[in-house]
C-alpha cells in the first residue's frame, strides 16, 4: 500500500489487490486503515520515481509509434493511425502490448478507438477493447460521467441534477450545459465522439524519417550494431534522395529485450545522407559509449532517425571522380570528433566587435561556426570575418589565458607606471623593458543600470630579463583616497 | 683516410639500428668515390626526407677535403622541405624542416609556450604562404591550454597572417583524446598544418605513438608540428626537433633609429636537439610579421659590444662547443674598425 500526503493528512495513494480485498480504499486516511487492519505496510509516494518509470515506458512504447504521449500520472497515449498493420492488426497489435506489459510484471488495461476519448474510456473502464469507428456513442452512453475526463466539480455538479451516465448528458440539450458548466464539458463530449479533432502531444518531436529493423536475435556487440547503423543508413539515403535532403541530426534507438531505450545522437556540421560517413559518426559515438551501454541481454529493435534535415547541395564530381573538397572532409572531421568527445571538442574562434580582448574573440562549437565557403573562380571573394586593417594594429599575444591571472607587483618606478618585478605562479621575474600602458576601459554600454562601473585597465607589454614577453594589466587607477583599494595587477597573455 | 673503417662500421651499425627504431629504411653511409651519384633514385619512399645533401662532417684534424656523403634510399625532392629562409639553419637541417613529417618543437618551460606557440605559428605561416587559405587545426590538451592559454585569433592575425578562420582548435579532456584528435587530422590533406601541444613527458606519448603520427603525416604530405612544453627530450620517431626559448627583442626601428627600452619583433632563440644530419647549432631567429619571414639576428642585441662588422657571421653563444670551424663564428675579439661600425648600432643598455 502506498500512502501520500494530501491536506496534511496520510492519505492511500494506491493499493494492491490484497489490500484491496480489506475493504480500503482509495483516499481513506492512514491511520483509519491502520486502525482497521493494524499489520497493513505502507510506503510513502514517489511521485519523481513514478514519472520516470512512466516515461521509460513511454520510451519503450516508441517500438509502436513515435507518437507517444504521456496521460496524467498513470496513463500513454499511443497514436498508431498507420502503424497497426505493421503489428498485424488492431486487435493483434494490442494483444502483443498487452502481453508484453504483463510479462514485464506490469498490470496494464488498453483500449483502442478513432478518438483519444474514446481510447481513453475504453481503456479506463473496458480494460482491453477495440471500439471500431462510429461505435464511440455506443461505448460512451452506459459510462459514468468519469469516463468524460471532466473536472470533479463538473462530476459532482452533473450529478446532482441527475444525469449520472455519459449517455444521459449526450440526450441533454446542448446549449443550457454549457450555459451552466461551461464549454470544456462540450468539449470533451465532442472530441470523444469525434465531432472534434483533438491532438496528442507527443513527448518527443517526431523524427522526418526513420528506418528501423526488429531482429529476431538480439545484438549485443557493438560491431554488430554498427553494421546494422549501416544497413539502416542505406535504406535512408533513399528516402533522404527523393526528397533533397540530407541529415543533420540523427539518432540511434536501441530497444533492449527488457524494455530500456538507449537513445544515441550524432550531430553534424553539414547535411549528410553518404551511409559510410553515418556509420562512421556513430562508430565514434558508440567506441566514447562503450562504458555506458549496457547492453544486457541484447537489442531486439534497432531504429535510426532522422531527427532534423537540411536542404542538399549536390555537388557535381568531375570525370575522374574524385571531388577534393577539404570543406567536406573537415566538416566530416569535426563532426566524428564532436560524436566522440562532445559538442565543444572542436572551436573555431568568431571575431566579435568589442575592445576587450576577452571578448573580441568568441570561440564557438564548429558546427555552429559561419561556414567557410572556398572561393570558386568567378565568384566574388567571400566576406572577410577578419578585423579591418588598421594602420597601427594594437599588439595582440598570441596567447590568452582563460581568465587573467592575478601576479603580484611589489613596486613600480612610478605610480601608473609599468611594474620592475613581478611575481607570477610563484616565480620572481625582472622586466626588463615594458610598453605602454594601452588602456582599455570596460564596456559601459553592457552594464546593467544600477551596477558599479568596472574598473579601466592599463595594458602593458612586458619583456622580462630572458626575453620573454607578457601582456600585464593594472586594473583601476592609484587614488589618494585613503578607502580606495589599491589596484591590482593580472597577466592575460603572452606574446610570441 | 682520417677515419678508420671500424669506426665506419660502428656508425652504419648505429645508423642502422636507428632506422629500424624509427621505422625508416637504412640510409647509406659512403666515402665519396668521385662521383657523388650514389643515390638510388628508383626507390623513392613517399619523399621520406634524409640525406638529400652531402654533409661535410670533417673533423679539425683531417684533412679538409675530407668528407662523408650520406645517401638515404630516397632522392629527397626539394620540395619535400620547408625552407626557414635561413640558409645556415636550412643547412644545418639538411635541406630544411621536411614538411611531411612530425617535428618536434620543445619548450623546455612552460613559461616559453610563447615563444614555443610563436615559433610554430611562424613556421605554419611559412607553410601557409604555398597553401594559401588551407585551415590549420591546433590540437590541445586542457592542461596545456589551462596552464599556457588558449591560441588568440586576434594576435595571430597580426603577427603571423593567420585568419581566424582559418584556425580550428580541439580541447581534448585528455592525453589520449588528444592524440586521437591528431592522429585522425595528421591523415587528411584538408589542414595545411596541424600543432598538437602537450605538456610534459607522458609515457603515452612514446615511441610507437610518434610513430603513428609520423607515419600518418608522412603519407598526407602535411606536417605535424609537436609542440612539448616543460618536456624531455624522449627518444620520438619525429626526425628533427628543435628547442625553442624567448630571445630578447630588438628595438622597434624608427627612422630616428632604435627607439631605447621599447619591445620590437619577436625573436626566438632555436636549438637543433635532434636531426638526421646531426649539426647541433644555435640559431637566434626574428619574426617579420609583415614580410611573414625569418631574419636570423646576426647581432647580440643585449651584447655590451658592438655588433661583429662580418655580416652575417652569428655570436657563438658561450660555452658551446661547435664541432665545425666552416660553420662557426669567427674568432673573437674581432672588432670592427670605426668605419664598419654602422652608425645607427649604438651600445645598448644591457637588460
Amino acid at each position: 500500500m502506498i500512502s501520500h500526503r494530501d491536506n496534511n493528512t496520510q492519505r492511500i495513494a494506491a493499493l494492491d489487490e490484497r489490500a484491496e480485498a480489506l475493504k480500503l480504499k482509495r483516499g481513506m486516511g492512514i491511520a483509519d486503515a491502520r486502525a482497521m487492519h493494524p499489520s497493513i505496510d505502507v510506503v510513502e509516494a514517489d511521485a519523481e520515481a513514478d514519472r520516470r518509470l512512466l516515461e521509460g515506458l513511454a520510451d519503450w512504447c516508441d517500438r509502436y509509434t513515435p507518437l507517444v504521449a504521456i496521460d496524467g500520472e498513470d496513463g500513454l497515449f499511443l497514436d498508431v493511425t498507420g502503424c497497426t498493420h505493421l503489428f498485424g492488426g488492431e486487435r493483434a497489435m494490442q494483444d502483443e502490448i498487452l502481453t508484453r506489459f504483463f510479462q514485464q510484471g506490469f498490470d496494464v488495461r488498453a483500449g483502442l478507438a478513432s478518438t483519444p476519448g474514446a481510447a481513453w474510456a475504453a481503456a479506463r473502464f473496458h480494460g482491453d477493447r477495440i471500439v471500431a469507428g462510429g461505435e464511440e456513442e455506443a461505448l460512451l452512453a452506459p459510462l459514468p460521467l468519469s469516463a468524460l475526463r471532466i473536472a470533479p466539480e463538473t462530476r459532482a455538479g452533473l450529478e446532482s441534477v441527475g444525469l449520472r451516465t455519459a449517455g444521459a448528458v449526450m440526450a441533454a440539450p446542448r446549449a443550457p450545459l454549457a450555459r451552466r458548466f461551461g464549454s470544456t464539458l462540450l468539449l470533451r463530449l465532442d472530441q470523444a465522439l469525434g465531432r472534434l479533432d483533438e491532438a496528442v502531444s507527443p513527448r518527443l518531436p517526431v523524427a522526418p524519417l526513420s528506418v528501423e529493423r526488429h531482429l529476431a536475435e538480439p545484438v549485443m556487440l557493438t560491431d554488430d550494431i554498427e553494421r546494422l547503423v549501416s544497413r539502416l543508413a542505406i535504406a535512408l539515403r533513399t528516402d533522404l534522395e527523393r526528397r533533397g535532403e540530407g541529415a543533420r541530426t540523427l539518432a540511434l534507438l536501441l530497444f533492449r529485450v527488457d524494455g530500456a531505450v538507449s537513445r544515441i545522437a550524432v550531430g553534424t556540421s553539414r547535411p549528410m545522407r553518404e551511409p559510410r560517413l553515418i556509420q562512421r559518426l556513430f562508430h565514434e559515438r558508440l567506441t566514447a559509449l562503450e562504458q555506458s551501454i549496457d547492453a544486457g541481454f541484447g537489442f531486439d529493435l534497432v531504429r535510426l532517425s532522422v531527427l532534423s534535415v537540411a536542404a542538399f547541395d549536390l555537388a557535381q564530381g568531375d570525370l575522374t571522380g574524385d571531388t577534393a573538397d577539404d570543406d567536406a572532409d573537415i566538416a566530416l572531421f569535426a563532426d566524428r570528433v564532436r560524436a566522440r568527445l562532445g559538442e565543444a571538442a572542436v572551436l573555431k574562434p568568431v571575431i566579435v566587435e568589442s575592445h576587450l580582448p576577452e571578448r573580441a574573440v568568441k570561440a564557438v562549437p564548429f558546427a555552429e561556426a559561419p561556414q567557410r565557403r572556398a572561393p570558386a573562380a568567378g565568384r566574388a571573394a567571400p566576406p572577410r570575418t577578419a578585423p579591418p586593417m588598421t594602420v597601427y594594429p594594437p599588439e595582440r599575444p598570441v596567447r590568452l589565458f582563460r581568465s587573467p591571472e592575478p601576479i603580484e607587483v611589489p613596486a613600480t618606478e612610478i605610480p601608473e607606471g609599468p611594474p620592475m618585478n613581478f611575481r607570477w605562479r610563484r616565480a620572481l621575474y625582472r622586466v626588463a623593458r615594458a610598453e605602454g600602458p594601452e588602456r582599455i576601459a570596460a564596456e559601459w554600454w553592457r552594464q546593467l543600470p544600477g551596477e558599479e562601473e568596472a574598473p579601466t585597465r592599463d595594458y602593458y607589454r612586458i619583456e622580462d630579463s630572458e626575453g620573454r614577453r607578457y601582456w600585464l594589466y593594472r586594473q583601476g587607477l592609484y587614488s589618494s583616497a585613503a578607502q580606495a583599494a589599491p589596484p591590482r595587477w593580472f597577466m592575460h597573455g603572452v606574446f610570441a | 683516410m682520417a677515419i678508420s673503417a671500424v669506426a665506419r662500421e660502428t656508425v652504419f651499425a648505429l645508423r642502422r639500428q636507428i632506422a629500424k627504431i624509427e621505422g625508416t629504411l637504412p640510409e647509406r653511409l659512403q666515402a665519396p668515390a668521385g662521383s657523388a651519384a650514389g643515390a638510388i633514385p628508383g626507390k623513392v619512399r613517399s619523399g621520406f626526407p634524409s640525406g638529400i645533401a652531402e654533409k661535410q662532417i670533417s673533423p679539425h684534424t683531417a684533412k679538409s677535403d675530407m668528407t662523408i656523403l650520406r645517401h638515404g634510399l630516397a632522392v629527397a625532392s626539394a620540395d619535400a622541405f620547408l625552407h626557414t629562409g635561413i640558409d645556415r639553419l636550412d643547412t644545418a637541417l639538411g635541406g630544411g624542416l621536411p614538411k611531411a613529417a612530425l617535428s618536434e618543437i620543445h619548450g623546455l618551460e612552460t613559461r616559453d609556450a610563447g615563444a614555443v606557440a610563436g615559433f610554430a605559428l611562424s613556421l605554419v605561416s611559412l607553410i601557409l604562404k604555398e597553401k594559401q587559405g588551407l585551415p590549420i587545426l591546433w590540437v590541445g590538451t586542457a592542461e596545456i591550454f589551462h596552464e599556457a592559454g588558449l591560441p588568440y585569433a586576434m594576435g595571430l592575425h597580426a603577427l603571423f597572417g593567420i585568419e581566424p578562420e582559418q584556425l580550428l582548435f580541439s580541447e581534448a579532456p585528455k592525453l589520449l583524446d588528444a592524440l586521437w584528435i591528431a592522429e585522425e587530422a595528421a591523415r587528411m590533406t584538408a589542414f595545411a598544418a596541424v600543432v598538437l601541444e602537450i605538456r610534459g613527458s607522458p609515457r603515452l606519448l612514446d615511441l610507437t605513438a610518434t610513430r603513428r603520427l609520423h607515419a600518418r603525416a608522412r603519407n598526407a604530405g602535411r606536417p605535424l608540428l609537436l609542440l612539448r612544453q616543460a618536456g624531455e627530450a624522449d627518444p620520438t620517431a619525429a626526425p628533427v626537433r628543435l628547442i625553442v626559448s624567448a630571445a630578447p627583442s630588438a628595438s622597434r626601428e624608427t627612422v630616428a633609429g632604435p627607439l631605447a627600452g621599447s619591445i620590437g619583433r619577436p625573436a626566438f632563440k632555436v636549438d637543433i636537439g635532434k636531426s638526421r644530419t646531426a649539426l647541433p647549432g644555435q640559431f637566434t631567429l626574428e619574426w617579420n610579421p609583415d614580410e611573414h619571414a625569418f631574419a636570423e639576428r646576426t647581432e647580440n642585441s643585449v651584447a655590451v659590444v658592438p655588433a661583429s662588422g662580418r655580416g652575417a657571421d652569428p655570436a657563438p653563444a658561450p660555452g658551446s662547443v661547435l664541432a665545425f670551424p666552416a660553420l662557426a663564428s669567427p674568432a673573437s675579439g674581432d672588432q670592427p674598425s670605426r668605419q664598419q661600425h654602422p652608425a645607427h648600432r649604438s651600445p645598448r643598455r644591457a637588460g
